[in-house]
């Protein structure tokens, strides 16, 4: 198979970058692992702003439809349920349906495959019942289950607490949230104020001592300044944060740096949100971690580079175009972010970890 | 930590055999795996990576910068060798695991 554009995952920052690059003209393939478009966003059911200009403020999963449509008007090929696994020598891209092996070929790359999950371990934490704040959310908002009766929350990111409220509002007892450090995480204090509110208790500088139960949580322990408070519990949730998917980066060849305001080890890239390795872009939290209106920037930043790269674009106008979403993204994401992604653009050229394939 | 408590789910590899790799001089968590077989098991170590690099920081004070990233080999995940196979002429030039089985006419020689 081939195309102009391969791009790997159909996030919110996939699917930007197959609007700014469909929508002037070349042929787009997006493949993704799941069954539908729409990445992460699916399950998410909060109000998102701030978004870029171009898009009103609304739920993750109206998102999630209002970027699909975009694509549907063009021809953009989309492999469901497709997953890569590798990369061929010529550079063809390695997609698998579980049936069989075939190779992509493709002009530029986009590599958009999101963020995953942190886990946090306490003794039993492997027992059934313990799960990641994702899967709480995804289990409430797209798969309408009830993950339990009675919650404890591990963890206080402002993703933490909007997945408290959610199981609040289908009749989850939220039992506590418990958080390592001595105030909460969230960045916006009205997520706290109103969980106290609605009289959920916050424990601070306290951590999860041990799990119990048979065959499946039970109650818990907590420490709390010394002393262990004992809860029941049936699902306790755990917001271990997040970090860049980086397999299909390693296997492309891309080199790597550390930059912790952006989830750990990212690609190295540019201006350009393109990598070191010619043809490979990236956007989304593959890119490092931050807030949805700056991720669909970046995934615009990626697609408009590419038509620059492919001509079907001027220079000039590129370049104009990337400054405008450069001054955006700057405004949309949180400020130790911004410096992070400055800082991380900076170092392009001395990055930390390469050539992994032949060390 | 408790040394009972599990790291890698996948495999059952404790906080206990981390640290031993760890107190024999392992400095990465590919130094873990050999020694373990974590970061084996059907999640390719997508769990138990993070876990890992806290371990060896807390007890060798390296920066998380200078705990590398493990070895991501393709397939990036599990998949049957008879679907891998698939095509399998062409893969005598894939970086792969399959680069150490030498391929003839489609067949493993
Ligand atoms: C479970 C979960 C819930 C979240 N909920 C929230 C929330 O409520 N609020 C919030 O602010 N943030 C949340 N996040 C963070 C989330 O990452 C962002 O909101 C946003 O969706 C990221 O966009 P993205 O396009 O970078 O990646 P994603 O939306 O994650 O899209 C990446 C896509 O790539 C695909 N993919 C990855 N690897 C491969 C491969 N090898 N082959 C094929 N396809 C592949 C995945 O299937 C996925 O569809 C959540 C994250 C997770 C994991
Ligand atoms: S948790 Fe270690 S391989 Fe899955």
């Amino acid at each position: 198979m081939e195309t102009d554009v391969l791009i790997i995952g159909g996030g919110p920052a996939g699917l930007a970058a197959a609007i700014e690059t469909a929508t002037r003209g070349l042929d787009v393939t997006i493949v993704d692992e799941s069954s539908s478009l729409g990445g992460q966003l699916c399950q998410q059911t909060q109000l998102i702003r701030p978004l870029p200009s171009v898009y009103q403020p609304m739920r993750g999963f109206e998102l999630a439809k209002v970027l699909t449509e975009q694509i549907n008007d063009f021809t953009v090929g989309t492999l469901l349920n497709h997953r890569v696994i590798g990369l061929y020598a010529d550079g063809s891209v390695g997609l698998s349906d579980e049936e069989k092996v075939f190779p992509v070929k493709a002009k530029k790359i986009v590599v958009a495959t999101g963020a995953a999950e942190q886990a946090v371990a306490f003794p039993k934490w492997t027992l059934p019942g313990i799960i990641t704040i994702g899967a709480a959310q995804t289990l409430v908002n797209r798969d309408f289950v009830m993950p339990g009766k009675e919650a404890v929350i591990v963890g206080s990111s402002d993703f933490a607490l909007d997945v408290a409220s959610q199981l609040l509002e289908v009749g989850v007892e939220v039992k506590g949230i418990v958080e390592k450090n001595p105030a909460a995480a969230a960045r916006e204090k009205e997520k706290t104020d109103a969980l106290i509110g609605r009289g959920i208790p916050f424990y601070f500088n306290s951590f999860i001592k041990e799990a119990r139960g048979n065959g499946q949580v039970e109650e818990i322990d907590i420490e709390v300044n010394g002393e262990i408070l004992t809860v029941s519990a049936d699902v306790v949730c755990i917001d271990g944060g997040r970090s860049p998917i980086l397999d299909s980066f390693y296997q492309l060849g891309c080199s790597f740096g550390y930059q912790k305001e952006l989830g750990g080890w990212i690609p190295q890239y540019n201006r350009q949100f393109k990598t070191d390795r010619e043809n490979v872009f990236l956007a989304g939290n593959a890119a490092g971690i931050s807030q949805q209106g700056a991720l669909l920037l970046t995934g615009m930043i990626a697609g408009i580079s590419i038509c620059e790269d492919l001509q079907t674009i001027r220079s000039g106008e590129a370049e104009e175009i990337r400054d405008a979403l450069w001054e955006e993204l700057k405004l949309s994401e949180y400020k130790d972010v911004w410096e992070g992604r400055t800082k991380h653009i900076e170092k392009f050229s001395s990055p930390v970890l390469k050539d992994q394939f032949i060390s | 930590m408790d040394k009972t408590t599990i790291i890698c789910r996948c495999e059952e590899i404790s906080y206990e055999e981390v640290e031993e790799v760890i107190e024999h001089g392992g400095r990465t968590f590919d130094d873990v795996k050999r020694l373990t077989r974590c970061g084996m098991g059907p999640c390719q170590a997508k769990i138990c990576t993070g876990l890992v690099a806290n371990i060896i920081h807390e007890h060798t004070a390296l920066p998380l910068s200078e705990i590398p990233l493990q070895r991501m080999r393709m397939p990036l995940s599990p998949i049957k060798l008879e679907i891998l196979a698939t095509n399998s002429t062409a893969f005598s030039a894939v970086k792969s695991v399959l680069d150490e089985v030498e391929i003839e006419d489609g067949k493993v020689r």
